[in-house]
């Protein structure tokens, strides 16, 4: 028996070009997890550690270049001695040009006490809320599921935990949520104030795929206004179990915005195949600041977020969300 | 419980984000770009359409647009001139193509294109509009198939009274965005007069219109008449 079809190929059926990117990365983050999971079931586990990815490999919109953006995840304290440890799992994953981001927060140990426990104040650093924003928005386990499962739900039930009222959204988690898009926003300002590297392929990305990060997270939590407080767990469970896309589509089809939907995700697909085109990418992570603008593929980058943004907003602001999104996204 | 959109969808133009206009309209300040520029910003800093619709005003566009850096809209539309053509075709299109990067689409008539391939050139920044019933081609969704088959990466700008116009019933506007929904850039919107000429949208009309502007709720609506007071 076939699956039933995705959020995403329900509003792929209303417009008449698909989203053949987004689909055909969906079947190739499958077919390389499937591969990653052979090559790891030969190496020794505890049974309360997770290898996990994230990023693209959690979104499954994998390309030929993406990054390996791995944690050995810990159920409970961290402690020194763990099976896989480090040196295993980077025999595995991230060799060469998928080596994992340089900002620390993967190729590494995290554990769920530490992503649980520390959400705010000094202790909550930029690596932690990294590593917890990401564990629950987009995050897959390569091994040890269920590990990764029971991490999620502890830090999705610390986030509930702050209240669960009938038609109110969980402020504690938008909150969060909120905060790690801004802290994305002002890092990358932050991280370019003195060095252009890269700058042309990092402000696409903030434009688009880590805009769906937010959005994929932005969303749900929204979507909580409508429902009783017992249906909150369970809707986000479900709805965060989903790759982002999905979750936007769904919010696309949910408040009969189709239009609007197969555009934006349209524009979102066409990002990803540009992505998975090597000299554009290249090109892409060759700009800075003042030859962006030259760039064809920049521009194009820059009209396909603005399609992608707007579409969106039409989302947030023109549907039946609206009123949630003006009385929980701006306080 | 009904939500709040549903009670006020029967005004779609109250709850649209970014509305803005065309500078067609402003006739008393045409040719003075700066004015027009500030005009068309204090009616929306969001969204504006400068509107060349003559060859002659071309140059002086372009030489503004060339100087000014400093334009506060977040989507900007260039109308391209539709009428007095004297320049040679790869002339007015090297011309439009050669607009900085600030403006983000630039509007055409289907009706006035000869060579379609010189319009490559433009780009995603083409847009094309469908035509009011007065013009012979262009109108309707199989009118402009061979323009978008010769131009795959170019837009659509969805004027809904001209839509309207060649169809009441609007379902030639539904069937443009049924047939190019992922082309759709911007909507022109405004009402017709009885020569074909954009006047105020009419109450009668934006709400004729709601079905389609509903379907639009992601791109700029470019007002190409003032609003009735």
């Amino acid at each position: 028996m076939s699956a039933a079809p995705s959020a995403l190929e329900r509003l792929a059926a209303h417009g008449a070009d698909g989203f053949p990117h987004l689909l055909a990365a969906r079947a190739r983050t499958d077919v390389e997890l499937d591969r990653l999971r052979t090559r790891f079931a030969a190496v020794d586990r505890d049974p309360d550690v997770a290898v996990v990815l994230f990023g693209s490999w959690g979104r499954r919109e994998l390309t030929e270049h993406s990054d390996d953006d791995w944690l050995l995840l810990v159920d409970g304290p961290g402690r020194a001695a763990l099976r896989p440890d480090v040196e295993a799992v980077r025999a595995l994953l991230g060799a060469g040009a998928r080596k994992p981001g340089t900002q620390g927060a993967f190729g590494t140990v995290s554990a769920s006490r530490d992503l649980v426990e520390h959400i705010g104040l000094e202790e909550d650093d930029n690596r932690n809320l990294t590593q917890r924003m990401l564990l629950m928005l987009e995050s897959v386990a390569v091994v040890g599921e269920d590990v990764h499962r029971a991490c999620w739900e502890q830090v999705l039930d610390r986030y509930l935990a702050e209240g669960r009222s009938d038609h109110r959204p969980p402020r504690f988690f938008l909150n969060d949520v909120m905060r790690y898009w801004r802290t994305i926003a002002v890092d990358f300002a932050g991280k370019h104030r003195d060095d252009e590297r890269k700058w042309g392929l990092r402000n696409a990305k903030l434009r688009t795929s880590r805009k769906m990060l937010f959005a994929g997270g932005l969303v749900p939590i929204l979507r909580c206004h409508a429902l009783r407080g017992a249906d909150v767990r369970p809707f986000l469970a479900a709805q965060l179990a989903l790759p982002a896309t999905d979750r936007v589509a769904d919010a696309f089809l949910s408040a009969g915005q189709l239009d609007a939907g197969v555009r934006c995700l349209g524009a979102y697909d066409r990002w990803i195949g540009i992505l998975g085109d090597v000299a554009m990418r290249e090109e892409l992570a060759g700009l800075d600041r003042a030859s962006a603008p030259d760039s064809r593929t920049f521009v194009e980058v820059r009209r396909l977020a603005a399609e992608f943004q707007n579409g969106l907003l039409a989302l947030l602001f023109e549907t039946s969300l609206a009123p949630a999104v003006r009385e929980y996204a701006i306080f | 419980m009904m939500p709040v959109s549903a009670l006020t969808d029967h005004r779609p133009l109250l709850g649209h984000h970014p509305v803005g206009a065309s500078t067609g309209f402003l006739v008393e300040d045409r040719g003075d770009w700066p004015r027009l520029a500030e005009r068309a910003a204090a009616l929306s800093p969001f969204t504006a359409e400068l509107a060349a619709l003559s060859e002659t005003e071309l140059p002086g566009l372009a030489s503004y647009l060339a100087h000014e850096a400093t334009l506060p809209f977040r989507y900007l539309s260039v109308h391209a001139p539709s009428k007095d053509l004297r320049m040679s075709e790869s002339k007015l299109v090297d011309t439009l193509a050669r607009l900085p990067a600030i403006v983000d689409a630039i509007v055409v008539h289907p009706d006035v294109i000869d060579d379609v391939t010189e319009y490559r050139k433009l780009g995603a920044r083409l847009v094309l509009e469908n035509m009011d019933s007065r013009k012979g081609g262009g109108r309707t969704a199989d009118e402009l198939v061979p323009y978008f088959a010769a131009l795959p990466a170019a837009g659509l700008c969805l004027d809904v009274a001209h839509a309207r116009d060649v169809d009441p019933t609007l379902a030639g506007a539904h069937d443009l965005l049924d047939r190019y929904a992922v082309r759709l850039r911007h909507l022109h919107v405004s009402s017709l007069d009885g020569d074909g000429h954009h006047v105020p949208l009419t109450e009668a009309d934006e709400a004729a219109f709601g079905p389609v502007l509903r379907r639009c709720r992601d791109v700029p609506w470019i007002l190409e008449a003032p609003l009735a007071p």
